[in-house]
């Protein structure tokens, strides 16, 4: 059974067509501006007429709904809560809940910040659905990130799951030993030991064989590294880089100019 | 000519006191295969990494003697020129996937696009070797998603890819189940067959007597004995020192004392050469 | 202790079924074997013994027990299990704190845990090693620690999975000799193996499954002679018995012993 880590929805796409750096700068961009931003509602008109159309652009409306009811909005929900209610600005006091004021501005601080996150959020998931990781790892890594940095990246991805795996063996071993953990949770803190001990003993141990069979196989020569795959990086890709990247610089701008 | 040259190699690992090998030499020829036997601990493992590079490249530690493979001399050379001549797989199948790659196809290629194999030359390179060892089928799967013998099988076919001039196998069918052994062999046979160097350590005598050209039984360090698998595996010395040998073996050894196998007849190793000998 | 299956199915929560109806009953201080191929159901079997996986339907009885009735480590007490791969328990300081930890969970007085690690240790051929991080040890010696932590619950059931494999010659002797203590001190001895030899060597019954189900059960002389249906689960018979049928012997032959004596006849 292969468990899928990654977000990656396989289909094709305007988003999905698109260089891995593009969308990186994408993602980027969007989320510098709603929080840079000068205007307030900035963070919900991205939202709305930049996160929404993107997800249909992308194909991938019904998972990225899926996701923000999961995550989302909950997420950004808790935010909004918190703020409100924790955030000491404003006079005009709307209500008050047990001993804390909740005004209008703090109302209106929390909505900006909640959809903020949300912004923030969704942008990175819509990254992650239409970006297989071993191709942005790929593209980053021909662009220069250290081949090192993206293997961490990649191959935690996938052998994390296979951790999971080990670790619940380790549990069932550890139980059929007599190790409780069904009472007290005071007993359970201190079974700690027993459940993370051959985890990470264990672990130690094949990360050295992996290390080695990753060497074996030319992992750390020093030769200029090939692809497989070629990831395309079309005229329009670099245009649009250039463009977000003035986007962002003009938003600063503007922020400096008028504060 | 000789591919793999060991004279006189004595090494300890760092921080140990007791070297693991002890002035060990040993030659491989070119298309030669050779099967190393002894029990664990015997420093079979040590003697793979050693042939293969990672002593002392990997693992530091103490080496004396010198060390030649495909012509490099080891104190002469590093790791990323070795593992060019040499494949190394071993126990351990899971280990050996990179977890780089989410397809196999892709991991096969992992070590072409390390090395700087022009992308012209990958596909047709790891199509080949996928025909070689008969995984053609499993190209779009994952590698985690395999069983036992096909993910050793993928670790075998991802070391052939880089076209070693020898290739070192530790144990590779020890975690494996009956059916997962039997993909292995049948791979390892192939390749031998083909004209590959190998060197393959096992447990499994029966296989080595019918396959390999040379054995060379390995006890606490030192080379105890090395001849044609037909001389080593029936020697009273392997039985002395705890080494395993085949059931035909030992049987026809105690049948030889009993008086129920002629004495001027070899020890039998496999199934039919026991057969032949206790029919008369 | 009497251990009783009755009309097992186990389904995972996938759906997939791996147990399709299995009964079995094995009477205490019976040494038993269960083979065949991959997927069979062997380790799924194994796991409902001491209550690691529960039924979907049937029941499991160990002694009076009825295993969906007690935790797994209520379980512990009756039903020993030793995990194929030794690093995915050990985590002590020393080899004499490893082996202490089952029989201290199974709440036995200080006294008797440091009587029943004494035992495991001289059981396991590790009494010279009782203050040695299991980690600095072989896998061969880490094999046998986690051999020993299991005998030192001294429970009347104990199970091995795969024992035999990654092992040498010498410490498949070793293995073998432990079983042999076991099942001389009146312990039920369970094992899954693939290694066919070593089964005909130690056990008295073979139990082969296929795809769920029980497809022989009985001594392992009868069992192991049937090779046209081991060979449907992928089972091969051990070498002696293959000799001795080609030899054209009547009976099925499991060891050397038995071998040569049949050969005088």
């Amino acid at each position: 059974m292969h468990e899928r880590l990654s977000y990656y929805v396989k289909r094709d796409s305007a988003l999905h067509r698109l260089n891995p750096l593009t969308k990186f700068i994408l993602v980027l961009s969007i989320i510098l501006i709603s929080f840079v931003s000068p205007w307030y509602w900035t963070a919900h008109l991205l939202l709305l007429l930049g996160i929404v159309p993107l997800c249909f652009l992308g194909r991938v409306s019904r998972e990225f709904f899926a996701s923000a009811i999961r995550l989302i909005i909950p997420a950004a929900g808790f935010i909004f809560v918190m703020q409100s209610l924790f955030q000491p600005v404003g006079q005009t006091i709307i209500f008050k809940f047990w001993f804390l004021d909740v005004t209008q501005e703090s109302l209106a601080f929390a909505f900006r910040i909640a959809t903020r996150i949300a912004v923030m959020i969704s942008a990175f998931t819509l990254l992650l659905m239409t970006t297989h990781p071993s191709e942005l790892m790929s593209d980053l890594t021909r662009r220069g990130l250290p081949g090192q940095f993206a293997y961490v990246i990649i191959s935690t991805l996938q052998i994390l799951p296979q951790m999971q795996a080990k670790a619940q063996t380790i549990i069932n071993a550890q139980r059929s030993r007599g190790l409780d953990t069904e009472s007290s949770f005071l007993k359970r803190a201190g079974s700690l030991i027993p459940l993370v001990g051959p985890l990470v003993f264990g672990s130690l141990v094949e990360v050295e064989e992996r290390a080695i069979a990753i060497e074996a196989r030319g992992f750390t020569s020093t030769h200029v590294k090939t692809s497989l795959h070629d990831v395309p990086d079309s005229s329009f890709d670099k245009v649009m880089r250039w463009f977000l990247v003035a986007l962002v610089v003009i938003t600063l701008i503007l922020k400096i100019w008028l504060s | 000519m000789a591919l793999v040259n060991l004279q006189n190699v004595t090494y300890t690992y760092p921080i140990t006191h007791s070297p693991v090998l002890q002035n060990i030499s040993m030659q491989v020829n070119e298309g030669e295969f050779v099967a190393i036997i002894g029990p664990n601990g015997a420093g079979k493992s040590t003697l793979c990494y050693t042939i293969a590079g990672f002593v002392p490249h990997f693992f530091k530690g103490e080496l004396t003697g010198t060390v030649e493979v495909a012509g490099q001399e080891s104190s002469k050379s590093n790791l990323h020129e070795w593992v060019l001549n040499v494949g190394l797989a071993f126990q351990n199948p899971f280990n050996q996937i990179s977890g780089a790659k989410y397809t196999v196809f892709e991991e096969i290629a992992f070590g072409l696009e390390n090395t700087g194999v022009p992308r012209e030359e990958m596909k047709p390179r790891v199509e080949e070797a996928m025909k070689l060892t008969g995984i053609g089928d499993l190209a779009d799967r994952s590698p985690y998603s395999l069983s036992g013998g096909q993910q050793q099988r993928v670790a075998l076919t991802s070391i052939l890819v880089m076209q070693p001039k020898v290739l070192v196998l530790d144990e590779p069918t020890s975690q494996m189940d009956p059916i997962g052994t039997r993909e292995v062999f049948g791979v390892i046979r192939t390749m031998a067959e083909n004209g590959m160097t190998v060197v393959l350590v096992e447990h499994k005598v029966e296989w080595i007597a019918r396959f390999a050209d040379r054995v060379i039984a390995l006890h606490e360090g030192k080379i105890l004995m090395e001849g044609k698998p037909s001389e080593v595996l029936t020697s009273d010395l392997l039985a002395e020192n705890g080494f395993g040998i085949s059931r035909y073996t030992s049987t026809a050894r105690e049948a030889r004392n009993q008086g129920l196998w002629s004495k001027a007849r070899q020890l039998a190793i496999t199934l039919d050469e026991a057969v032949a000998g206790f029919k008369q | 202790m009497k251990i009783e299956i009755l009309d097992l199915q186990y389904s995972y929560p996938t759906g997939v079924t791996a147990l399709n109806g299995i009964s079995l009953t094995i009477e205490a201080g019976e040494q038993v074997a269960i083979v065949g191929q991959n997927g069979a159901g062997k380790t799924t079997l194994v796991k409902h013994l001491n209550g690691l996986l529960q039924p979907t339907s049937g029941y499991v009885r160990i002694g009076d027990w009825d295993t969906r009735q007690h935790a797994v480590a209520k379980l512990a007490h009756r039903v020993g299990y030793v995990f194929q791969n030794p690093d995915e328990q050990l985590f002590s300081k020393n080899v004499g704190i490893e082996v202490a930890f089952g029989p201290k969970n199974l709440g036995r007085s200080g006294e008797q845990v440091q009587a029943l690690v004494k035992d495991a240790l001289a059981m396991t051929e590790l009494a010279d090693r009782t203050e040695t991080n299991p980690y600095d040890l072989s896998p061969t010696w880490r094999k046998m620690v986690a051999i020993a932590s299991i005998i030192a619950m001294d429970t009347p059931i104990v199970i091995f999975d795969e024992p035999t494999t990654g092992q040498d010659a010498v410490n498949i002797a070793r293995i073998a000799r432990v079983i042999e203590r076991l099942s001389a001190q009146g312990k039920t001895v369970i094992t899954i193996t693939h290694d066919i030899d070593f089964c005909a060597e130690n056990f008295a019954r073979v139990v082969a499954l296929t795809q769920g189900r029980v497809l022989l059960d009985g001594k392992a002389t009868d069992v192991l002679g049937q090779a046209e249906i081991l060979a449907t689960t992928y089972v091969d018979p051990p070498q002696l018995t293959r000799l001795g049928k080609r030899l054209g012997l009547d009976q099925t032959i499991t060891n050397q012993a038995e071998f040569l004596a049949a050969l005088k006849k």
